[in-house]
């Protein structure tokens, strides 16, 4: 019973932070000096997400040298910004991942 | 106000749809993998952590309830602590609201629902000048698509599991998602002021319980962007 009371409750503030704003539609309008901070949001939030999930337990220390994911999630951003292909990033990052690995990084 | 047009718009729908295939890719490893956690935990059941996709529709919380279920924490501390985890959803929500206009009730439930990272992703990647119609729909197309590969790789998993090998880097996949989806989502110079600063003050927030540290680096990005891009205008 435990985890249906947990996942019933947790969707249930999920569904309710996503549409904090956008349930209410156009009745909530935010002042205007929001406008310039949430055209950013994307940028930041994505670069906020991506740090943890590339530098795992061991934190900076993971940049220099650099682990493999930090070789790999390099590459995926310079593939994405040259061709703007997520599949053909993750390929290449994969590659760069396993080869940073093989190298002894 | 004059209720905008919000009849159903094939071409936008498709748009969705073509805009979500590339970035269902990266999060297969990671539906599969979270469908094995799901099938060798001993507190959640195979269908109630396959109900976790369409009840909460978010990787990263389903994948940390189902590990807090099994180490036996408590109800109130999981259901904070995926809060925390998803929190900034809040932010994405008051992006969207602002940008999509008047959208009839229907779609501000469904939409919310649909509202995940990616979803966002695509949303910001559109031109500003689309119409509210074209919004909704091209959200619709993507959300369905996201949410139908979810549902059916997270139950591949629980049902066949061991697709991947057991040294596959599911959190490096994540990684590369969302490194990809920075990249798409920056359009001019205080985009990456804002990613930089939000990538910085991630790691600065560390010991913060999870989610939080992203949520201060979200808002910390951004308000640097909104300061470059200010001081690149005054120039």
């Amino acid at each position: 019973m435990t985890p249906w009371i947990v996942f019933i409750a947790a969707g249930a503030v999920t569904f309710g932070m996503r549409g904090a704003f956008l349930l209410f539609g156009d009745h909530i309008t935010l002042p205007a000096w929001t406008g310039a901070p949430l055209r950013y949001v994307g940028p930041a939030a994505f670069a906020a997400i991506t740090m943890p999930a590339m530098l795992g337990e061991d934190g900076v220390s993971n940049l220099v040298p650099p682990s493999p994911e930090v070789v790999g999630v390099a590459g995926a951003v310079l593939v994405v910004a040259k061709t703007r292909n997520i599949p053909m990033c993750l390929v290449v990052a994969l590659v760069l991942w396993w080869a940073a690995g093989a190298a002894g990084l | 106000m004059a209720v905008a047009d919000t009849s159903f718009d094939p071409v936008a729908f498709r748009r969705g749809i073509k805009a979500a295939l590339p970035l269902v890719v990266p999060p297969i490893p990671f539906g599969l993998a979270l469908g094995l956690v799901v099938r060798d935990s001993e507190v959640v059941g195979n269908f109630v952590g396959w109900a976790s996709s369409w009840i909460l529709f978010a990787g990263s919380a389903q994948l940390v309830a189902v590990q807090l279920l099994d180490e036996g924490a408590s109800i109130a501390v999981i259901v904070l602590g995926l809060a925390m985890i998803n929190a900034r959803h809040v932010v994405y929500s008051a992006v969207i609201s602002q940008r999509i206009g008047s959208v009839p009730g229907w779609f501000r439930v469904v939409g919310s629902y649909w509202l995940t990272d990616q979803v966002f992703a695509i949303d910001e990647m559109q031109p500003e000048a689309i119409t509210t119609r074209q919004r909704m729909w091209m959200m619709l197309g993507a959300g369905a698509t996201f949410w139908t590969v979810w549902q059916t790789i997270v139950l591949l998993g629980i049902v066949a599991g061991g697709y991947l090998p057991d040294d596959f880097p599911v959190g490096f996949t994540v990684a590369v998602l969302f490194a990809g989806l920075m990249v798409l989502s920056i359009k001019n110079r205080p985009g990456v002021v804002a990613a930089v600063v939000g990538g910085i003050v991630v790691i600065a927030t560390r010991g913060l319980p999870p989610g939080t540290g992203v949520v201060i680096a979200l808002l910390a990005g951004a308000a640097a962007g909104a300061w470059a891009e200010r001081l690149l205008e005054a120039r």
